[in-house]
């Protein structure tokens, strides 16, 4: 049943800006007892209990699990009947990256909180005496004319190979269910049909949600991009490589050491992912206070990037990495560029990509490795470019996926049926929301085509 | 008015219906066919099953009769899935037919308020506007007036039995159908459509060689559905399994062209869950054999009937068919197997309390409804008669919801969703089953009971006592150790069973069976009961949200097309009941509720 229960006790969230990059995000949250169990999540969080209404605190968010921070944000709180929505609520100013806000998300959920459903902010806003009848009407107006179109878009995009892979594992697992619910619904000695416990189906069903899981990344990937930063020392021709890889002269080169001062940023494709790309100022250590500012902002775009080219002139000799270029060098995000090899008496690195930026030599071995880093952790399934790319397909996909498991481990554990049918109607119910209900109607529907039961 | 009301038909919803009006103060005239027919068995011999023998339990904790009726008749007992899945085991009897309709009769008769009278209703009285039910008019002239109606005409209305190419007005072998009231209500506007079911032959026992059958003996224990009657002694018989072959196959599908079915004689749909043997054959033509479970039909009577095989062939094609089963070689086939075809009326076209939205005061329960199954027929009649009653009271009607009962299920299906073949209760179709189980009816059913008037302050002190019981039991479990553990957590585990304690926790034993059983399910089950009821009380709050019937979906800005006309024909009763027609949207649930909510909001603050 993937009805909406609109209950107005449930702490609701919803991202108030625009989903995507941005600078600033903004999230409000809504519901009674809102502050003190956000509060739970939040580094200042005496503050914040004794904080008046309409007052915003810094702090860190903090993941009650592993607790660590996730974010710095700024929180702006609002007190019994004094917000939108008429409930006490909280605005989360956080920074705009959509790894971090999904990262926010994901504390918040497990908090207890869930995401609003569309209109509901002013739903509560209107049952709370805050919009009148006819503000409600139009915002519900807009919301159901959208959520047609959502729909109707949402399956045409569906329309073509995921939903048809979400649906062919919905009828795997309603198959299996079928089995488990015969059993439960006729006497014992009513079936004479094999009634083996369904594990490979279920087994099958569990793999290819899974794989469908694994395709999340790369999704995203296309529908959103990614960031690729240049960095390393000066000199090394990172600007080069940035002109290069944009095909024509955007950022200046010299011979000087330290010519890119402030960072760079550019749009472009590569095999159809779309990047933004980052020329930055070279590291080292210099006085001058405009260039320090730029190396600064250097090592944060590294920190939020998804991949890093370190670029090295493998033309010097006895050439060392210093060791902030070597602690880059070792994570995950990272491809050592062994730059100008043109020119002879070249050391490269171990596992680095040699390069000639200025002949281009060996440039299309790098972009195929840059292609293959970013899409790495989601091989593309069977050829076909079957992929989700929502946060609610990738939601509900691990629902399903958490349920199927549990199935599996509850008849390792000799449970009875009744309490494995619950994982596989709660598998069920997630599939469906992703392509179409199944009813209990469905279930019987296949019970009676496919097994000869009835006295 | 001659009566306060009036019961039409006799059969498992009228049994009911009429009790729980007459019990409740109102003077109730049964008008029936038949009164050799009351409480009639007209399929297999046996009450219960699964999903159905927690109805009967249901109907027990509110305080209908049903469980009465089975427990004081019954002729072999068992409970059913007790491996499977311990929340959705069932109890199941087998009835002495005879005893069983016999004893019906006589609790009606020992009613007070309750008027039996033998005669067919043909029409209803209207009031002037024609949308009030007054009364009703029988075949032999008369014209009852009476406030309520509750009309439970199970197989009878337009009724017609076919047997090959044997064609009968009949609601059931040898009982002539109830012809007119059929067309008297298509007149007045309701949709009545045709339905379709079967029955198999009955043989003669001492003319079955039952050395060649596996006998399927009941439960030592006889346990017993009421909530009351604490224990049963009742002679116990035992029911025989046999097969079809072949043979059994190539003489049905010779014979094919004597079904009326296949003929296209019948144009009602049939149940697809409970198809009669020539559907089988066709249908999955790679078995090579069928079950049939052959069952005593009573103590006095050497009728036996033949589970599993219903038919509507041609007699000798039966008899030829039936001689080619192991066992039944010899059988003398003493009633024929048939198919009946019957009028129902669109649930669609009723109120969650079983009133119908185009007849004031007029209710409607049992198969007439598009049900088939005795218990479905009779938990339908006991909520009709408790809202035909609480309306003569003024009080708001009693609608049980989706979480607390199969019955909720039952009507909330029927009435929000329709049905268009014979619908019988599963187990799958509630969503919260885990909560529903057959012992834990009268916690959830009998202060509601109670509350209606028709269970007594002593029943709810039984219940009381029960609660302080199991509640007792549950501080044990968590009180005492098993080794480092708690012994609740030791029960937790899928392998260990309450038996199993009963040595380390002696004062365990001091405790009824029945209630360590519950004790040992609500405790291994506890994690999902919580879920489901987590569920369940967010739906709760929905389904207390009323909608007036008079409310006018027409104006309301923001509603889709699709979701606007439905809520129109149906006009749901809570918004829980519209969030669950098909083709209404989660946002036009938004917009109701907003809309709702002003009425309040304008006469308020
Ligand atoms: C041939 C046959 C096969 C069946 N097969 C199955 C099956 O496979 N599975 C299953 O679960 N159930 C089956 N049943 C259904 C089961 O018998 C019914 O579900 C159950 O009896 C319904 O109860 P009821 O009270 O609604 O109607 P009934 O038991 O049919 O009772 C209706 C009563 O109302 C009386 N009546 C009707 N109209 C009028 C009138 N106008 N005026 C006065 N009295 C009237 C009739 O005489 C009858 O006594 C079958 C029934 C028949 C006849
Ligand atoms: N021979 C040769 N020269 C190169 C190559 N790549 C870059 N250069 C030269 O090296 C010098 C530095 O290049 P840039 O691209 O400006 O280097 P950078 O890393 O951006 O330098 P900063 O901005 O100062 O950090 C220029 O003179 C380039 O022409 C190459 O592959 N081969
Ligand atoms: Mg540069």
């Amino acid at each position: 049943m993937s009805r909406y229960t609109y209950d107005n006790n449930d702490i609701i969230y919803a991202l108030a800006s625009a989903w995507g990059n941005s600078p600033i995000a903004v999230i409000r949250v809504s519901g009674d007892g809102s502050i003190k169990k956000f509060s739970e999540l939040f580094s200042a969080s005496e503050t914040l209990l004794k904080a008046f209404s309409h007052t915003i605190h810094y702090g860190k968010i903090i993941d009650p699990d592993s607790k660590e921070a996730v974010d710095e944000i700024l929180v702006a709180i609002f007190r019994d009947g004094r917000s939108y929505t008429g409930q006490e609520s909280l605005e989360i100013n956080c920074h705009g990256n959509i790894i971090g806000i999904e990262a926010i998300f994901k504390v918040l959920e497990k908090q207890g909180f869930r995401s609003a459903y569309p209109g509901e902010f002013t739903f509560r806003a209107f049952m709370n005496g805050k919009v009148d009848l006819t503000q409600a009407e139009a915002v519900m107006e807009i919301v159901n004319s959208q959520s047609e179109i959502a729909h109707s878009l949402a399956l045409k995009r569906l329309e073509g190979n995921l939903f048809n892979l979400i649906n062919e594992i919905k009828i795997k697992v309603v198959d299996a269910l079928a089995v488990i619910e015969l059993q439960l619904d006729y006497e014992e000695d009513e079936i004479i049909d094999e009634t083996h416990f369904p594990k490979e189906a279920i087994e099958g069903a569990l793999k290819r949600v899974e794989s469908l899981l694994d395709t999340y990344t790369i999704g995203r990937l296309y529908s959103e991009g990614c960031r690729v930063v240049l960095a390393g020392s000066t000199n090394t021709g990172k600007s080069t490589l940035f002109n290069l890889l944009l095909k024509e002269e955007r950022s200046i080169v010299s011979e000087i050491h330290g010519t890119t001062r402030d960072y760079i940023e550019a749009k472009t494709h590569l095999e159809g992912i779309p990047i933004s790309l980052y020329d930055t100022a070279g590291l080292r250590d210099s006085k001058d206070s405009i260039e320090q500012e730029g190396i600064r902002r250097t090592r944060g775009l590294i920190k939020e990037s998804d991949l890093v080219l370190l670029v090295v002139d493998s033309s010097i000799d006895g050439y060392k990495l210093s060791p902030e270029e070597q602690i880059l060098a070792k994570e995950e995000k990272t491809i050592v560029v062994c730059n100008k090899t043109d020119l002879g008496n070249v050391a490269v690195l171990e596992g680095s990509y040699p390069l000639s930026a200025k002949t281009a030599e060996g440039f299309k071995t790098l972009k195929e490795e840059i292609v293959k880093r970013l899409q790495k952790g989601s091989p593309k399934t069977d050829g076909s470019t079957v992929v989700i790319e929502s946060a609610r397909q990738k939601k509900e996909l691990n629902r399903a996926c958490e349920a199927l498991k549990h199935s599996l481990e509850y008849f390792k554990e000799t449970l009875p049926l009744d309490i494995i049918a619950v994982e596989l109607n709660e598998a069920l119910d997630a599939l469906g929301s992703l392509s179409g209900e199944v009813t209990s109607e469905d279930i019987l529907e296949n019970i009676f085509s496919n097994f000869c039961v009835g006295k | 008015m001659d009566y306060d009301a009036i019961v039409i038909g006799a059969g498992h919803a009228g049994i009911e219906a009429s009790l729980a009006l007459a019990r409740l103060g109102n003077t109730t005239l049964v008008v029936t066919q038949n009164l050799d027919a009351i409480g009639r068995l007209s399929c297999n011999p046996a009450v219960g099953g699964l999903a159905k023998g927690n109805i009967v339990r249901e109907i027990d904790a509110l305080g209908g009769e049903m469980a009465h009726l089975i427990d004081s008749t019954m002729i072999q007992f068992r409970i059913l899935n007790r491996r499977r899945g311990p929340a959705v085991q069932a109890p199941r009897a087998q009835a002495d037919k005879f005893s069983y309709h016999r004893l019906a009769k006589e609790t009606l008769e020992a009613q007070k308020n309750l008027y039996l009278f033998q005669d067919t209703v043909v029409d209803l009285l209207l009031n002037k506007e024609g949308n009030k039910v007054e009364g009703v008019i029988t075949q032999r002239g008369h014209k009852i007036s009476s406030k309520v109606v509750v009309m439970t005409t199970g197989t009878f209305m337009e009724g017609k039995i076919f047997i090959g190419s044997f064609v009968s007005a009949s609601g059931r072998i040898g009982e002539p159908a109830a012809i007119g009231l059929g067309s008297s209500l298509r007149r007045i506007g309701f949709e009545v459509g045709r339905l379709k079911t079967g029955t198999p032959a009955r043989v003669r026992k001492s003319s079955l060689n039952f050395d060649a059958m596996t006998e399927q003996p009941g439960d030592e224990v006889m346990l017993g559905f009421s909530f009351r009657d604490k224990k049963i002694e009742r002679p116990t018989l035992s029911c025989w399994v046999t097969y079809t072959n072949e043979k059994t196959h190539k003489i049905i599908e010779d014979n094919m062209d004597t079904s009326p079915l296949y003929g296209g004689l019948i144009v009602g749909q049939g149940p697809r869950y409970c198809p009669s043997i020539e559907d089988k054959v066709v249908r999955f033509p790679d078995r090579l054999r069928h079950q049939i479970f052959v069952e005593p039909e009573g103590l006095g009577t050497e009728e036996m009937y033949l589970n599993g095989i219903s038919t509507s062939l041609a007699e000798d094609v039966q008899e030829a068919f039936i001689h080619s089963v192991r066992g039944l070689e010899e059988a003398q086939i003493m009633r024929p197997g048939y198919a009946v075809e019957y009028d129902y009326l669109n649930p669609l076209q009723l109120y969650p309390s079983l009133e119908t939205k185009k007849l004031a005061n007029f209710y409607v329960s049992g198969q007439t409804n598009g049900t088939s199954g005795y218990e479905e027929a009779a938990t339908q009649g006991l909520i009709a008669g408790i809202n035909a009653s609480l309306k003569l009271q003024n009080r708001e009607p009693l609608i049980l919801s989706r979480s607390d009962s199969y019955t909720g299920v039952l009507i909330d299906d029927l009435v929000t969703k329709g049905t268009n073949e014979p619908y019988r209760m599963f187990t799958s179709r509630a969503e919260h089953r885990l909560n529903m189980r057959h012992d834990t009816a009268d916690l959830r059913l009998t202060p509601i009971g109670y509350d209606v008037g028709l269970k007594s302050e002593q029943d709810l002190e039984t219940l009381k006592q029960k609660v302080e019981k199991l509640d007792v039991i549950k501080e044990l479990l968590n009180k005492t150790k098993i080794g480092s553990k708690k012994a609740s957590d030791v029960l937790r585990q899928p392998d260990v069973s309450i038996d199993d304690l009963i040595v380390e926790i002696p004062s365990l034993g001091e405790f009824e069976r029945s209630l360590l059983n519950q004790s040992e399910l609500d405790l291994k089950y506890s994690g999902y009961v919580e879920r489901q009821n987590r569920q369940a009380q967010k739906l709760n709050k929905m389904e207390k949200i009323v909608i007036p019937s008079s409310f006018d979906y027409s104006g309301i800005v923001g509603l889709s097309t699709e979701g606007k006309q439905k809520l129109t024909a149906i006009k749901p009763h809570s918004v829980g009941q519209a969030s669950r027609i098909s083709g209404v949207r989660n946002s036009d649930i938004a917009i109701l509720m907003v809309h709702l909510s002003r009425g309040k909001k304008d006469g308020g603050a």
